[in-house]
């Protein structure tokens, strides 16, 4: 089939929509973070790699380095099963599925910030229902302070992040399982395949294309985890929950503007580094239809 | 087609890493809001106005804003003139107001914590209205606090507005009657008190290590009785420009182990981490905490929980002792009035704030917020811990918060007194507090820092 052709010019206001808001920005950006720009100083002066080895030296960073992986790792993973697991689920006939599909992606349309706010109340130590439903249950051992200790802090908001995006997740999965024919399903039923195995040899494969989209989109949004994160714990207690974001908007706060804007240079190289052969790698295992 | 769809997609994943650069980049610099004094826009704002026009007045949410709003009720009467309250998040107002200034989104007048070093941060010699020779501003006010208003160069950007404050322990002075127990006299002495409470059941001490700030006050209180004996005021000026390490004060090394000790010995509540001031002021007031170590800004919140006549006689105060003796009072200067120099009405934002400042309205604040009077022919019944630190004042045991006396700050100290809560590690906290004071003298471009 013959491809229909438009004329270049018709991309312009795109292009142009783009150089200027998305690809100026970054460029200024990349500059400034060569820069010594504080809002206390007069005028702002290149410094070249200055803010990138003082980054380097601060040990508060490294912490938010290491929670920021650890939270996009476990959120990545959990989203994606925890969504696949649903998809699976309500893509059989099932009474409720429709009400089902809308309650279960519902907490993705809430803002990160009123999610925080109730989630605050849902753990507080004495009040909260997690730990009056772990008392009522006899479980003591389960009674934590889940947001202000630091053995579970982390976890705590990784579990609420999950709860909010699995939703997500879900939808893109299913999908990408209403374009899977039915006929390869049904076939391999008929040839004595089990779910496991129909699910394993037909679907997984087919699903590749969500997965990669599922994947990348889990990663760079957890990379980039701030209101969450915020408003739950304000990366405490101590630095045990600080991420990328929540120590970027120190800096910025303290006037830093130049350093700040380095750190979220070191964001977007990190994030590049780590998405381009997990999307490389995705995209390698995925099947033509 | 294969390939062009793996292009794409990179692409589209660049441009989501790379979008993020893009809010470090828009923020736009402070300087374009700096326009000087003078500019046909200021002096355009600077015309008096015929019509009644609305000022904005901001404030922090932890101010109690009763009084504020009695005295612009009556300012509205007098003038015709409105003012809005708008009360901003207590923890987040500097940078609030940092971000407004930034986008020249000015408010006419607000209020703003004590210190020079606030000009610093607000490039005032840039954004904010010059007082210093103002007729009908400075003639009622306490001497030693205009000179703190002013800067090296004799200037002052804001009008002195409040009371002294205070910080120091508040205790019930129930729970200390119950246990028999009086004020201590040293610092072994509050220790044995602790204990002996302890003892009785009651939690000695609370810490809002939640809230971050409230974990700042055993240390800054804690500072005028120890650390300022320890270095002096010469000390206080070698900080002032980097000459002096903070790692190098043995007495600040000894507050860190003061606080462990007060920590391991069990006297603080069960869960410190999940510490708030709320909760603080509840337990203080129900009598299941003995004491606190805090600010007076604990006063109004017990007075609205638990009336004026609790606060009045059943709150105590003391110092933070020495090893030798009751301690040195800490005191802070009263909070400013400041005026935005590209205000939208500067002229009623100024008759706003001399008005403020009459004798009515004073007397107006005094009355819903007792304590020790800033204004020379002002009248106000002081609580009795307010009285006790008045005494201090009296005797000369009493000195200014550091915090007020030093340009650079001692940033994120609620974080990282949080974090040593956590490991308890004294040279770890003292490295990062000495590495972050640095780190905000350069910032703020310090003579000595740079």
């Amino acid at each position: 089939m013959e491809r229909s052709k438009y004329p270049l010019y018709f991309s312009f206001p795109a292009v142009i929509v783009f150089l200027l808001f998305f690809i100026t920005p970054t460029i200024i950006g990349i500059y400034y973070s060569f820069t010594d720009w504080n809002i206390n100083a007069d005028a702002i002066k290149f410094i070249g790699l200055e803010n990138y080895k003082e980054l380097f030296n601060e040990p508060r960073l490294k912490q938010a380095f290491i929670n920021t992986l650890i939270f996009a790792a476990a959120v990545t993973l959990l989203q994606n099963a925890v969504g696949l697991a649903l998809a699976l689920l309500l893509n059989e006939k099932l009474k409720l599925r429709n009400l089902l599909r809308m309650i279960f992606f519902m907490p993705y349309v809430i803002a990160p910030l009123v999610i925080g706010y109730i989630f605050r109340a849902i753990y507080h130590p004495e009040h909260g229902i997690v730990n009056q439903f772990f008392g009522m249950l006899g479980i003591d051992f389960m009674v934590q302070d889940w947001l202000n200790d630091p053995r579970f802090a982390l976890f705590t908001v990784i579990m609420t992040d999950i709860w909010r995006v699995a939703g997500f997740s879900m939808v893109v999965y299913l999908a990408g399982l209403q374009f899977i024919p039915k006929d390869l399903t049904e076939s391999a039923s008929i040839d004595g395949a089990n779910y496991w195995t129909r699910f394993k040899h037909v679907v997984f494969p087919l699903l590749a294309p969500a997965f990669t989209v599922n994947v990348l989109l889990a990663m760079i949004g957890s990379m980039k985890v701030f209101e969450i994160v915020m408003v739950l714990t304000e990366g405490g207690p101590g630095y045990t929950t600080e991420v990328f974001y929540t120590y970027i908007r120190n800096t910025f706060s303290s006037g830093e503007m130049g350093y700040a804007t380095a750190i979220n240079m070191l964001l977007f190289v990190l994030v590049t580094l780590v998405g381009i052969p997990v999307l490389l790698a995705m995209k390698k295992r995925e099947v033509e239809m | 087609m294969r390939k062009m769809k793996a292009v794409h997609l990179t692409m589209a994943l660049m441009l989501g890493a790379f979008s993020l650069t893009a809010c470090g980049s828009n923020n736009g610099s402070s300087q374009g809001t700096n326009a000087p004094e003078g500019t046909a826009a200021a002096e355009a704002s600077a015309k008096p106005s015929a019509k009644p026009v609305t000022l904005t007045f901001l404030i922090p949410n932890t101010e109690d804003v009763t009084p504020y709003n009695l005295i612009f009720k009556e300012f509205e009467a007098k003038t015709g003139n409105k003012v809005e309250v708008q009360a901003l998040p207590g923890g987040d107002y500097d940078n609030m107001l940092k971000t407004r200034f930034s986008t020249g989104d000015f408010p006419d007048v607000f209020l703003m914590q004590p210190g020079t070093k606030q000009y610093v941060k607000l490039r005032a010699d840039e954004t904010l209205y010059e007082w210093s020779g103002e007729a009908g501003v400075w003639d009622n006010v306490i001497d030693t606090i205009v000179d703190f208003q002013k800067d090296a160069a004799g200037k002052a950007y804001g009008v002195p507005f409040g009371k002294t404050g205070m910080m120091g322990v508040f205790y019930n002075k129930d729970v200390f009657e119950k246990a028999g127990v009086a004020a201590p006299t040293n610092y072994a002495n509050l220790i044995e008190i602790a204990k002996k409470l302890k003892g009785d059941g009651v939690t000695p001490f609370y810490e809002g290590v939640k809230d971050g700030w409230p974990t700042q006050v055993f240390y800054l209180t804690g500072w005028v009785s120890q650390v300022d004996q320890e270095i002096g005021d010469e000390g206080v000026q070698k900080l002032n420009v980097n000459q002096l390490k903070l790692s190098d004060i043995a007495a600040l090394k000894d507050l860190f182990v003061k606080s462990k000790e007060i920590k391991d010995l069990g006297l603080f509540q069960k869960n410190t981490l999940s510490g708030t001031f709320d909760e603080l002021q509840n337990e203080l007031g129900e009598g299941k905490v003995a004491m606190a170590f805090m600010l007076d800004g604990i006063l109004p919140q017990l007075e609205k929980k638990f009336g004026k006549d609790f606060v009045t006689n059943k709150i105590g105060f003391f110092p933070f002792p020495t090893a030798t003796d009751t301690g040195t009072a800490m005191i802070t200067p009263p909070n400013q009035l400041m005026v935005p120099s590209k205000a939208k009405n500067l002229d009623a934002a100024k008759e706003l704030v001399k008005f403020m400042i009459s004798k009515e309205s004073v007397n107006t604040f005094y009355q819903s917020q007792p304590g020790i009077p800033v204004f020379k022919d002002a009248t106000s019944e002081l609580y009795p811990m307010q009285q006790t630190v008045k005494d201090y004042i009296d005797e000369g045991k009493s000195k200014v918060n550091v915090q007020n006396r030093l340009t650079a700050s001692f940033l994120d100290l609620g974080k990282i007194l949080q974090n040593f809560h956590i490991t308890g590690d004294v040279d770890t906290a003292i490295k990062e507090m000495d590495a972050n004071y640095v780190k905000d003298g350069n910032s703020k471009r310090l003579e000595g820092f740079e």
